[in-house]
């Protein structure tokens, strides 16, 4: 009788642990081609995690994050989705990385009532997801006006520019070659390549024989290591080459063939930046993989101080406090200032150059 | 949990319906289609366009159908003269066409970002009645497409379809106009497929040419080598194993604690696995086909 109390107790005791913890959930790429961005994300999540922990959790306890894997694609990721919102019953979804993952991962959440947090895609359809979505990346619209400005402030005119023919890709080429023209400059060479082919060296060729001032490109990490490679071999790397998120350019190329090259990153220049990036190299032992850690960092970060100040983990009560927060919140990646869509308006760039192995500041 | 395995239902009546498409062709009759996808793809995205253009979703499903049977069509012509083998691998290459048309044509099917907010069929119910109500569709759609298939198979033509298959040169032997035989289980597949597709895309409120990778068609053949080629029962097996490892792996790792990074890998090795063994042990499938024997 006495042991069926005690066994009583510890599960109520259990329970009443459980029962005011917080749980958020994440839906990223943990397979597939973006899988090294994806797990770079996961520990920008840890991060956040041991340090809201550390300071005492939230509303009085631990706070964990659940992760699933959207297996890089959009059936993968609404299997996850549907298990964080019945299963683990979460209130805030974090996630993806690709904008055709993220959309429809988004578009089932608002509809759930759920709040969606974007931390990687940066397609301008992010913005019609919904009431309950927010951005806390800059959409491509910020940072490919960034990437025009800084190759037209290097003296840079004839521009070839290759991208991967994705949501992402088809967004940036658009925004950029509006802003570079605007500017006074001209696209000779643009490619759209297919995504996760061995080889680049023909669209490598093509951009080649426009002849450019500079080589533009954003891609994803295999594949930039390749077309990194093949433009070593085929010595169009002496030419410049420009990465519109470097840090996720280089991320899995030899230092040897990235060094030289420069390009624009989300800064990571203010004091919480420097501190997530020290404490990054600490716990990981080497420096950031790309800027996708920090922007999960902040997602945690802001939809912890969101139910803290909502006192309450109900969709609807964090959803009215992330309203308030979006507009003054600061975190890793600076200052989020939410616009009426719940788009991030402000995004501070670094410009790089990738030198003797790792990025540093131009 | 309830609301999940209700998702895991629908998911796998919908891959089921694709599956049992595929059985149409690549069971009955031998033909290597892995280029299937095409079809579930031009389903979903007519009612994606269809969205576009303001159609009623009826009509779009129709015309998805009737899109998919058009390019059924196409791609029984094109294996006239080829080798089986060869004429799988340009339906392969069908599938990669139809895929880059649609990831290049931002203007009518949305590029690379899909088309988004696309209606269902039973956007009219109550919110929290849509989930029981879509698995009890696919449930319907499922059973009626088992029903008609086994019907077919026990027909004179499913009997052809087989002779096709086993013995080309005796059915053409037999009258049997071999070409027509084909472009008849094409067809058949190709709107059953896009069937699938339209109600995809009406679940998911989403279609995107990720939907039209080449990986979605193997995953259906996993499920129809798996299962068992040639018999309904085998098809509707493999489907609800392969779907299962898919959606259930996550809660077995939550079970047994393990870290999050292990779910894809899970996944990958657990169908390879059951796959492998299969080739092994059970080459003709966890349920193979019955033949009729004559005493």
């Amino acid at each position: 009788m006495r042991i069926r109390f005690g066994i009583t107790l510890a599960i109520a005791l259990a329970m009443a642990n459980t029962a005011h913890a917080v749980t958020l959930g994440a839906v990223l790429p943990l397979s597939g081609s973006s899988a090294s961005i994806g797990e770079d994300q996961r520990r920008g999540i840890d991060m956040a995690v041991a340090d809201i922990n550390a300071k005492g959790g939230l509303l009085g306890a631990p706070l964990a994050v659940k992760i699933e894997d959207s297996a890089d694609g959009a059936t993968g990721a609404l299997d996850a989705a549907t298990k964080l919102h019945s299963i683990d019953k979460v209130p805030v979804v974090l996630g993806e990385y690709s904008s055709s993952v993220s959309i429809p991962l988004g578009q089932y959440l608002v509809k759930q009532g759920m709040v969606h947090l974007n931390i990687g895609s940066s397609s301008p359809a992010i913005r019609q997801i919904g009431a309950s979505s927010f951005s806390l990346i800059g959409l491509d619209d910020l940072s490919a006006q960034f990437a025009a400005k800084d190759i037209l402030g290097l003296g840079y005119r004839k521009v070839a520019f290759i991208a991967p023919n994705g949501a992402y890709g088809q967004g940036i080429d658009g925004q950029f070659k509006k802003y570079l023209q605007a500017g006074g400059g001209s696209v000779v060479a643009e490619v759209l390549y297919t995504p996760g082919q061995s080889s680049y060296r023909r669209e490598l060729q093509q951009m080649q024989r426009s002849q450019p001032d500079v080589y533009v490109y954003s891609a994803y990490g295999q594949e930039a290591a390749v077309i990194n490679r093949e433009s070593f071999e085929l010595g169009i790397s002496k030419t410049p080459w420009y990465g519109i998120y470097l840090s996720m350019c280089t991320a899995d190329t030899p230092a040897q063939i990235a060094n030289g090259q420069i390009g624009m990153e989300v800064a990571s220049l203010g004091s919480a930046g420097q501190a997530f990036a020290a404490e990054y190299q600490k716990r990981y032992g080497f420096a950031m993989k790309s800027s996708y850690s920090s922007y999960a960092y902040d997602g945690v970060m802001l939809a912890a101080a969101a139910i803290a100040q909502a006192k309450s983990a109900d969709p609807a009560k964090v959803i009215a406090a992330l309203d308030q927060l979006g507009a003054s919140f600061a975190g890793a990646t600076g200052k989020l200032a939410l616009d009426a869509d719940r788009q991030r308006t402000e995004q501070p760039y670094d410009k790089l150059a990738y030198e003797g192995g790792s990025l540093h500041a131009r | 949990m309830f609301d999940f395995c209700l998702h895991v239902l629908t998911l796998a009546c919908l891959y089921g319906l694709m599956a049992l498409a595929l059985n149409l062709q690549a069971g009955y009759a031998g033909l290597l289609n892995f280029g299937h996808i095409a079809f579930v793809g031009v389903g979903a995205y007519a009612v994606g366009i269809g969205r576009l253009a303001g159609w009623p979703l009826p009509l779009s499903m129709l015309a998805g159908v009737a899109c998919a049977m058009l390019l059924g069509v196409a791609v029984a012509r094109l294996g006239r003269n080829l080798a089986s083998d060869y004429w799988g691998i340009a339906t392969l290459a069908v599938a990669e066409i139809v895929r880059i048309v649609v990831l290049n044509q931002s203007g009518m099917a949305g590029g690379a970002q899909g088309i988004s907010a696309l209606p269902g069929p039973l956007d009219a119910l109550p919110e929290t009645a849509q989930p029981l109500a879509f698995a009890v569709l696919g449930l319907f759609a499922v059973a009626l497409a088992a029903w008609l298939s086994a019907r077919l198979a026990a027909s004179r033509f499913g009997r052809a379809l087989r002779l096709l298959r086993e013995q080309p040169a005796l059915a053409s032997c037999l009258g049997y106009d071999l070409g027509r035989l084909k472009r008849s289980a094409t067809l058949a597949s190709a709107a059953v497929a896009a069937l699938a597709g339209s109600l995809l895309a009406g679940y998911t409120h989403f279609v995107s040419p990720d939907y039209l990778l080449a990986a979605q068609t193997f995953l259906v053949w996993s499920m129809l080598m798996i299962g068992g080629a040639g018999r309904v029962a085998g098809v509707l097996l493999g489907t609800v194993l392969v779907q299962g490892v898919y959606s259930f792996v996550p809660l077995a790792r939550d079970l047994l604690g393990l870290g999050s990074e292990t779910v894809g890998a899970l996944r990958l090795g657990l169908i390879g696995a059951i796959l492998l063994l299969c080739l092994l042990w059970r080459s003709a499938g966890l349920l193979p086909e019955r033949l009729r024997t004559l005493p």
